[in-house]
Parts: structure tokens; C-alpha cells; sequence
């Protein structure tokens, strides 16, 4: 992939990465409600799954993780990636 | 089994099971079975502080101007997080060193509880500076009947669990009458208890902290006892981290990755854990009860304490892969996570409120023209 990433949020809309320090970082300069707690990698509430593309971690993540589920706080888009955030 | 400080047997740790393999022999940290646990470690050390950096001057002048109601709703919650670090403080290493098989492990444990005792020094850092006489609130946690109440619950298992590896080091696996008392030290059932005890815990560090941090930061959120919020700001994220410590270790235990008998001990013990989940819920509402039993402070009641206490409750046990048991709602305290951020990702650390400021930090790129455009 070339150019800069391109992230789908499920329910929300589609967006370019802004090169912000992290995903969790991305999803609030577009207002969208992505939950969010520590900001550390470690309490788990920013957990959402990543249906397609790749993202690369920028801080570690200590919390148990499923399949395709990351922290949107540890990591940021490394190709063009669409996301699914919890309901609630 | 007997416990060996240094076991000379010469086997591989990453070959054991978290608990109840044979005993750790070199702390040695190469060859890890579970390296999360050394991030963990290494995350707490990270976050290490001192309760004396912390100036409470202003905390001892908003104290003593607080009505009467409002002293008791800050005083209750201090004495009931005594007791909790109380126990944490001790409880991890007591119960777990002596089964514990893999170095990692053994090392997240004592580094655990080594900074639940840093929380305790910190209640009586508070108390002293906020109050001329601290004996009387710390002579009054055992004789408070609320508290007490509650401690049953929060120790009760580890105290059984510990009891049971007594028995277990002395005389080894198997049934055993002692003084006319039966005990089921079996590898099994110490296993099960050994669950349980964890869960035990997660339940301690996940919901019954958060009544306590939610008035500490309600009072902040007011411009008042603020030293005292930062003060519970890092101990809110230590256990956050502690938590995701148990959670991994239950969540292994779960998946059958340990050993088979753990994978059946948590289907068999899922009810039980529903109902631990859920006494500790319904003992913390009742707590908020007792809070605000002699009048509410602004912005927050019972009531309102209750619905986090659910939320909090369905979030903590949605993260163990089980069911929420209240309804779902979103969270009723909303203004509760920026105090729960950890902040390691801000760009403006000389802020005082950034709480991983690093100490000590030296600037090298400091060149012998850089201070040229300064004059005398």
C-alpha cells in the first residue's frame, strides 16, 4: 500500500490517518466516541476488532487480546484499516 | 509438598505450570513462559512514586472546612481502602509465593504487592496531614461494623486458601484429619480454591476500589481535597494494571492452556464466580448507602454511585469473557476517566499534574552556545 492509511469505522465514517500518536488518538480528532480509560495499554477499554488491514503498536499492550482484537491506544494504521468499536 | 527457597533441582521453568509445578529455583528472566508478566513488571516499576511528593496543605484547610457529612463520606472511604491495602499488601505473597513456578510470575507477584504497601503509606501520609490525632481513624477501621462487614467477604477466601497450602506444604496432596478437621488439600481442590481466591481479588482490585475513587475525584472534580485526588489518581493506576494482571492469569487458567484441571475447574466454578461478582456489587452499593447515610455531597448520590457500581461491575466481567448482570448502560460518571487516563502519552510533561513525569531526566543536547542570548 502507498499513500497515507485510510480508516473505516463501522457505523461511523471513513477517514484519512492524520499521523496522530495513536488510533485512539485518530478516532478523537473525528469525534468519534471511541471508549477509552487509561490511554496506557493496560485497562482494556479501548478494545476494538480490526476487520481488515494492519496496524503497528506504538506502545505496548499488556491486556489480554482475542483474535482480531487491539487496543486503539497502542497502535496506529499501517495500511488502510476498517474497525468495528464495541456497542455499548 | 514441602516449600524450598532454592530449589537446586535442575529443570526448566518455562516447562512448568504457573502454579503448583515444582518450586522456582534461579530467578532468571532469559526464558519467560508468560513475558506479559515482566511487562507488567516493568510497567509498575515505570509507574513508581512516593506519597510524600505529594503536598497536602490545601487538603488539611478544604478538610476542616467541609461539613460534617461530607468529612464522614471522605473518612469512611480512606478507612475502607486502609483495609483493602491492608490485605494487599501481604495477601499476594502470603497465598501465592509458596506455589508459584515460574520466575516471572513469582517477581510480578512480590512487585505487586510491594506498591500496594507504597498505597498504604500514602492513607497515612493523608490522614496525618489532614487531621491532628490519625489514631482516630485508624483505631476505628476494625470497630466499624460496615467495614468489618465487608473485610469478611474480601479475605475470606484467601484466608482458606492459605490455610489449605499449610496443610498442603506440611503434609503434601490428599485428604487430611488434623485436630478432628478434615481438609481436602488435593491438587485439585487447591486448585479450585486457588481460582477463586483470584477471582477474589480481581473483584477486590476491579469494583471495590472504585466507590472509594469515584468521592475522591468528586471532591477534586469540586476544587476540593485535590492532593488527595492525585494521590488516589496513582493508585487508581496501579490497580488498573494489578487488575490486568489477574485477569491474564484467570483468563489462562480458562483457556486450558495451563492445565487441563484449570480448564474444568472454571466451567465448574462459573456459577461461583457469578456470585462472587455479584455479592461484591451488592456490598458496594450498600456501602454508597452508608456514604451518604448522614446527606449527599454535589454531584453524587447513592443512587448514582449504585448505577457506576453496575457499570463498573458488567465492564469488569465482560473483560473475563463473562456475562454482564446488570443491564447495560453507558457510564453514569462520565467525568470519571479523565481522572483514570494515565497520561503517559502527553506531550507536556514539565505540567505538574503529569504523573509520569520522569524524575531525573537530564537533557544532553545542550550545546556551549546555547545559553549566548541570555545577559547578566
Amino acid at each position: 500500500m502507498s499513500g497515507i492509511p485510510r480508516i473505516k469505522v463501522s457505523n461511523y465514517h471513513t477517514f484519512f490517518y492524520q499521523y496522530e500518536f495513536s488510533l485512539l488518538d485518530a478516532l478523537e480528532s473525528q469525534e468519534i466516541p471511541a471508549p477509552y480509560n487509561c490511554r496506557g495499554g493496560y485497562c482494556g477499554c479501548c478494545k476494538v476488532r480490526l476487520l481488515d488491514g494492519e496496524v503497528e503498536y506504538v506502545q505496548d499492550s499488556l491486556v489480554d487480546l482475542q483474535g482480531d482484537e487491539i487496543l486503539t491506544c497502542c497502535c496506529r494504521p499501517k495500511t488502510h484499516i476498517e474497525i468495528e468499536l464495541p456497542e455499548d | 509438598m514441602s516449600y524450598s527457597t532454592f530449589s537446586p533441582s535442575n529443570h526448566d521453568a518455562t516447562r512448568e505450570p504457573m502454579f503448583f509445578g515444582r518450586p522456582v529455583n534461579v530467578a532468571r528472566y532469559d526464558k519467560q513462559k508468560y513475558p506479559i508478566f515482566e511487562k507488567l513488571i516493568e510497567k509498575q516499576l515505570s509507574f513508581f512514586w512516593r506519597p510524600e511528593e505529594v503536598d497536602l496543605t490545601n487538603d488539611r484547610k478544604d478538610f476542616m472546612d467541609m461539613p460534617d457529612h461530607e468529612k464522614h463520606i471522605f473518612l469512611s472511604n480512606l478507612k475502607y481502602q486502609t483495609l483493602l491495602d491492608s490485605v494487599q499488601g501481604r495477601s499476594p505473597n502470603v497465598a501465592f509465593l509458596p506455589v508459584v513456578s515460574l520466575p516471572e510470575l513469582e517477581t510480578w507477584f512480590e512487585t505487586w504487592a510491594f506498591s500496594e504497601t507504597i498505597h498504604s503509606r500514602s492513607y497515612t501520609h493523608i490522614i496525618r496531614n489532614i487531621i491532628t490525632e490519625p489514631s482516630e481513624v485508624f483505631d476505628t477501621i476494625v470497630t466499624n461494623p460496615e467495614i468489618i462487614k465487608r473485610a469478611e467477604t474480601v479475605t475470606r477466601l484467601y484466608d482458606e486458601f492459605i490455610q489449605l497450602v499449610s496443610v498442603y506444604s506440611v503434609h503434601g496432596a490428599g485428604v487430611h484429619q488434623i485436630n478432628g478437621v478434615s481438609y481436602d488439600a488435593s491438587l485439585y481442590n487447591l486448585k479450585r480454591k486457588l481460582y477463586l481466591t483470584l477471582v477474589s481479588v480481581n473483584v477486590l482490585e476491579a469494583i471495590r476500589f472504585y466507590v472509594s475513587f469515584a468521592c475522591s475525584f468528586a471532591f477534586a472534580e469540586r476544587a476540593l481535597m485535590e492532593g488527595n485526588a492525585k494521590i488516589i489518581k496513582l493508585i487508581a493506576r496501579d490497580e488498573a494494571l494489578h487488575l490486568t494482571g489477574t485477569q491474564h492469569m484467570l483468563n489462562l487458567m480458562a483457556s486450558g492452556a495451563e492445565d487441563a484441571d484449570f480448564k474444568q475447574i472454571a466451567v465448574e466454578c462459573e456459577e461461583q464466580v457469578y456470585a462472587i461478582f455479584r455479592e461484591a456489587a451488592q456490598q458496594e452499593k450498600e456501602w454508597a448507602e452508608y456514604l451518604f447515610s448522614e446527606g449527599s455531597m454535589i454531584g453524587l448520590n447513592a443512587r448514582i454511585l449504585g448505577d457506576y457500581v453496575e457499570y463498573i461491575t458488567n465492564v469488569r466481567m465482560k473483560a473475563l469473557g463473562l456475562n454482564e448482570i446488570f443491564p447495560a448502560r453507558q457510564n453514569p460518571l462520565p467525568w470519571m476517566n479523565g481522572w483514570l487516563v494515565s497520561d503517559n502519552v502527553q506531550v507536556a510533561p514539565q505540567e505538574a499534574e503529569i504523573s509520569s513525569y520522569l524524575v531525573g531526566q537530564i537533557d544532553n543536547d545542550v550545546g556551549s552556545d546555547d545559553f549566548d542570548g541570555f545577559d547578566l
